[in-house]
């Protein structure tokens, strides 16, 4: 026990640096794993609370019988004692008819609502009052518009069943921004694609409706409905959506079987929760894919660390051997040593992962969930690697080497198991083969089957990037073994650069007989940078595919929707130009149109001007791209594009007529419009991802279509936030408008992979990136020219210069780095590319080509260089100024 | 008189043992002229590679000077005017014999084709040349010490400052290695000092000094 106690203070004492390297990069890795551990879990319970927090309806459900409302509202009750409820009424109507002036509208068939006056309170964002009051006679927007009513004006409503008309005053105008949910078909099969939200709508007081349409109900029973829409106290439900959504799941059930048939659930979260799982399914994956990497990296960054000192232990343990000490004496001075690191590693990272939660909190608001936890599981792992790192090779030596061999200072250099059985290219033909077989097979990385609990994600798929990744790296290995070998005589006597002085001979030979160790520190430095850029690399094409997403879904850095006519559009254009920041804005048309019976968005567009407001990719295009679809638009007045859904359902060719139902003024009736189909548009700026139609919109507005609406699409360079405000400073008189901005639109998407925030994790890992480069740089470099101090001091000794000292130290950084540096970017390219093309599938739209952050790669490189410098100068600065003399008596 | 080479004045060196300070040498003078041969004994611990250290310029005294008259500056002693052959194996690790040898002269003289000439014949000169590309971890422990010596000879300095060269050495490899040391010191006019503990090597000097516990006595030439 003294002697342990003596060894470490020993070690303490003499060798701090050393004791030091290891603790960090220990620390270094309890620290990421920790970060990590509480960052996917806080990012899972986010994404969970995130995506239900805007649903406003949990369950709709249907009622066999207005009847059984009462038995219905006890078995929620029991369900969810603190559930809120509001029963709603459904009327299809035929018509819809107004009278204005001279003229009469009549609208296709409508819906007629009946609500209670709390349904506004209860579920604030299902009715949103425009104009008038918020409860009473309520008109949609859009039927305001079709019929030309506004606040006051009569509506004629054509009851079904033959019943009488009636007339109601329309009290207020409102929007319904989830419509799609409240007129969602309940108990359609998994699969089914939704049904279109009805033209139009009005709402009534509950007892009004009842007035009108219970004889309606009961002459025709189909024509009417009851539901009754739940929000649900959501108290148990569990943090990662996956596990929220089978518990959801089990609750909808258990729901229906205690209604025994009186009504069916219609599972808005369970919905909700669905579409988010494979988010967060591919939000694992990512953390996986990204995580995994750098942990690999932090656990030889500290095995490389800690073998730096593995020349003068061997030493040490030879010494002991030599006088008297057992193999079990030495193995426990090992533990203790192991421990000491460990322990200290697993402090330190504990500090560190404090100190990044608080710096995170602090400038990005993000909180890590179950940090706590996450430090305790990383500080076992921490704990191993030290012993990993200290004990194994003491065990190996002291079991294996003779005393003689372990106390010969210079590595063996013979080839290693792994390159005489040719085994990183065995590695790289196995991940070329799997990563062209993925490509080639449209392969599906997560699998999440609607309605059903079970999930699956193809972890296999990490075998092509892993096997890339070892394979490079043991290439890169070879690869390093023979320019030490060969290229540095080579270089030598090429005088190239920084072996052209006249004692280049001599450094190249001893940097080539040290080929072993110094291939170990090129490795890591490659291994450093390959991590570090393909991180950047990749993070930067997923941000920029995340604003590419954001930009489609808002159709440009700037959108102004809801514009009722080409007048107010024209007049709001010519203002918004004249903005400052404001680079261009055009407008484009958007309505619906019948191809066949499926309802699909059309938009109506200037092919010549919109790429002007808005960037329309090559990628959004089959068929040559953007330019030759929109020159083929251009060229053709009367031309369609139509997405690929719609092609393939109703098996268009090129050339094609396409007599699509448009509704055109003024009688708002659908009539035959004949277009050309001239190619495939894949996404499209404010397009839905399934079916819609790009027309020309002169076209269109020659066909007279009406209930429309215009977007005007704004692109900017400034801050898009801002020249939203400057933008609804304008458009906040005229009712109706709606002003969107990318960063808002980024923040709402939650379909698709671009709804997972990456900032976070990528910031954590290319901040840990830039610290593992350092450490494999500039600390290991430290490290192992402090255990060579003793040459260096027998050369100061020998009378070496400052400059001939520095040209030892130099050369060798310079080859470490130099090449180990090269080889990591180049690696890192390769790995990010297979990355984006192993996770094609989930970039929507998948990426035309690498985005490469270069600000981040100059940075990289520019600290590896400096803290080469800084350990190169610390060590010369020593050897200078201290006398050698204590180096020179050591024999080790 | 002899021209000097080397002249310590009242030199002392402490070093710092916790709290106290143990003395290593103490109020040393001497001088070390041109040609002279130096043999300093002493027994284990008396202070003698301190005081080679000192006359190296690689350790400075705590009290007193030293200077070089003849030879310059402390900064540009090594290794063309003085040369040091520690006690412990010094040769660096990833260099052949050979190279360890050559680098001595590329430090100090640079011309690459007279490094090898040179190394080529200092290693003859001591009989090394069947190992001149082997590894230092290949060599015996007398094996390093003659290479050592080697190296020091190859620039000719004109003070050579050995300590316990022959320490590892049996007696006919150890006479062999001090005949050469004491015939490149007198073909260079070089001056040589020995520290050993070997009263066989300390006779083979012109000079004998004696050192114990930090203090020099000097024996009259």
């Amino acid at each position: 026990m003294i002697l342990t106690a003596s060894w470490i203070i020993g070690l303490i004492r003499r060798r701090p640096a050393n004791l030091v390297g290891a603790i960090v990069g220990v620390g270094l890795a309890v620290a990421l794993l920790a970060c990590l551990g509480g960052f996917i879990d806080s990012s899972l319970k986010t994404m969970t609370a995130e995506a239900i927090s805007a649903l406003p309806i949990d369950w709709q459900i249907l009622l066999n019988s207005p009847a059984d409302e009462e038995e219905v509202r006890a078995a929620i009750q029991k369900a969810d004692p603190q559930a809120t409820m509001e029963p709603v009424l459904y009327a299809d109507v035929p018509a819809l008819v107004a009278k204005t002036g001279e003229t009469v509208q009549t609208t296709g068939t409508a819906t007629v609502l009946g609500v209670y006056p709390y349904y506004i309170n209860t579920f604030r964002t299902e009715v949103a009052p425009m104009v008038g009051v918020d409860h009473g006679v309520l008109a949609a927007q859009q039927t305001a518009s079709n019929l030309h009513v506004s606040v006051g004006d009569r509506v004629t409503i054509q009851r079904a069943g033959g019943l009488p008309p009636v007339d109601v005053r329309i009290e207020g105008i409102i929007s319904l921004p989830d419509a799609g949910s409240i007129f969602q078909k309940i108990g359609a099969p998994p699969g089914a694609s939704p049904q279109a939200p009805p033209d139009n709508v009005i709402v009534l007081p509950v007892q009004k409706w009842r007035d009108l349409f219970l004889e309606q109900m009961a002459v025709q029973p189909d024509s009417a409905r009851s539901e009754v829409h739940v929000r649900t106290a959501r108290l148990d439900l569990p943090p990662t959506p996956e596990a929220a959504y089978a518990w959801e799941l089990g609750r909808a059930h258990h729901l229906e079987l205690s209604m025994t048939g009186r009504g069916v659930v219609g599972d808005n979260l369970a919905a909700r929760l669905a579409s988010v799982r494979v988010d967060a399914l591919y939000a694992r994956v990512l953390f996986l894919f990204l995580g995994l990497p750098g942990l690999l990296v932090a656990a030889l960054l500290t095995l490389g660390i800690a073998s730096s000192g593995a020349a003068r232990r061997r030493q040490q343990q030879a010494l002991l051997r030599t006088r008297g000490a057992s193999v079990r004496m030495i193995l426990t001075l090992a533990s203790a040593e192991a421990a000491f690191a460990g322990i200290g590693g697993g402090l330190f990272g504990a500090l560190l992962t404090l100190a990044v939660r608080v710096a995170f909190k602090t400038a990005l608001g993000v909180s890590f969930a179950g940090t706590g936890r996450w430090v305790l599981i990383a500080s076992c792992v921490g704990l191993v690697l030290a012993f990993a790192a200290i004990l194994r090779p003491a065990w190996d030596e002291a079991h294996r080497l003779t005393v003689a061999a372990a106390r010969k200072v210079s590595p063996a250099n013979s080839n290693p198991l792994w390159q005489r059985r040719w085994l990183d290219f065995g590695l790289l033909a196995v991940a070329g083969l799997l990563l062209w077989w993925m490509s080639r097979t449209g392969y599906e990385l997560v699998l999440a089957p609607e309605g059903t609990v079970s999930t699956s994600v193809h972890y296999e798929a990490f075998v092509g990037p892993f096997c890339l990744w070892v394979g490079a790296m043991l290439v890169t290995l070879r690869f390093f073994r023979m320019i030490l070998k060969q290229g540095l005589p080579l270089a030598t006597k090429l005088r190239l650069p920084p072996f052209a002085g006249r004692l280049s001979r001599i450094i190249a030979a001893g940097l080539a007989r040290q080929r072993q160790p110094l291939t170990r520190a090129m490795a890591l430095v490659a291994l450093a940078f390959s991590f570090a850029v393909s991180t950047a690399i990749f993070n930067a094409t997923y941000q920029a595919q995340s604003r590419v997403d954001a930009q489609l879904t808002n159709g440009a850095d700037v959108a102004v929707s809801g514009i009722s006519s080409e007048a107010v559009a024209a007049d709001l254009l010519s203002k918004l130009e004249s903005l400052p920041h404001v680079g261009a804005a055009r407008p484009m048309l958007h309505g619906y149109a019948y191809v066949g019976n499926d309802l699909q968005d059309i938009y109506g567009i200037d092919p010549k001007t919109l790429g002007e407001a808005t960037q329309l990719a090559d990628a959004y295009f089959a068929d040559g791209g953007a330019h030759a679809a929109l020159t083929r638009l251009e060229d053709q007045p009367d031309g369609v594009l139509a997405s690929a859904e719609t092609v393939s359902d109703f098996q268009l060719r090129r050339g094609d007529e396409l007599n699509l139902r448009l509704r055109s003024a003024p009688n708002s009736e659908y009539h035959f419009v004949p277009f050309r189909f001239i190619g495939i548009v894949r996404e499209f700026p404010t397009a839905p991802k399934d079916s819609f139609l790009v027309v020309n919109s002169a076209y269109l507005l020659s066909r007279a279509l009406s209930t429309a609406e215009w977007i005007i699409l704004i692109r900017t360079d400034s801050d898009p936030s801002l020249v939203a405000t400057e933008v609804s400073r304008i458009t906040g008189r005229i009712a109706g408008l709606r002003v969107s901005d990318i960063g808002s639109a980024q923040r709402q998407i939650n379909s698709s992979l671009s709804a997972i925030d990456l900032s976070g994790l990528t910031l954590l890992e290319l901040s840990f990136a830039i610290v593992f480069v350092a450490g494999a740089t500039g600390l290991a470099l430290f490290l192992s020219l402090g255990e060579r101090r003793r040459s260096f001091a027998i050369l100061s000794a020998l009378g070496a210069k400052k400059r001939q000292l520095a040209a030892f130290m130099w050369s060798e950084a310079v080859t470490i780095l130099v090449g180990g540096g090269l080889v990591g970017v180049c690696l890192g390219w390769v790995v990010a590319f297979a990355l984006v093309k192993v996770l094609a599938g989930a970039f929507d739209p998948p990426p035309e080509f690498l985005t490469v952050p270069w600000a981040y790669l100059w940075l990289l490189c520019g600290a590896a260089a400096v803290l080469t410098a800084a350990g190169i100068t610390l060590h010369l600065r020593k050897l200078v100024r201290e006398p050698v003399v204590s180096d020179l008596r050591s024999g080790v | 008189m002899d021209k000097i080479l080397l002249s310590l004045d009242d030199v002392s060196r402490y070093f710092a043992d916790g709290r106290l300070e143990r003395p290593a040498l103490r109020h040393i003078s001497c001088n070390v002229a041109v040609g002279a041969c130096i043999a300093i004994s002493g027994p284990s611990g008396s202070g003698k590679s301190t005081l080679l250290h000192i006359m190296a310029g690689l350790d400075k005294p705590t009290s007193g000077l030293v200077t070089w008259p003849a030879l310059g500056q402390e900064i540009d002693l090594r290794p063309d005017e003085i040369c040091l052959i520690p006690q412990t194996p010094s040769l660096l690790p990833a260099l052949t014999v050979l190279e360890n040898v050559e680098l001595c002269w590329l430090l100090s003289k640079g011309n690459e084709a007279e490094a090898r000439v040179s190394a080529l014949r200092a290693l003859e000169r001591l009989g090394l040349l069947l190992i001149v590309n082997r590894l230092p971890e290949e060599l015996s422990g007398g094996q390093l010490q003659r290479v050592a010596a080697a190296r020091a000879i190859v620039c000719e300095p004109r003070l050579i400052l050995a300590d316990e060269p022959t320490g590892q050495l049996d007696s006919v490899t150890g006479s062999r290695l001090i005949e050469a040391l004491v015939d490149t010191a007198a073909n260079s006019n070089a001056a040589l000092v020995v520290a050993t503990h070997d009263s066989a090597v300390a006779n083979r000097m012109i000079v004998q000094w004696h050192i114990a516990r930090g203090k020099l006595e000097q024996s009259p030439t």
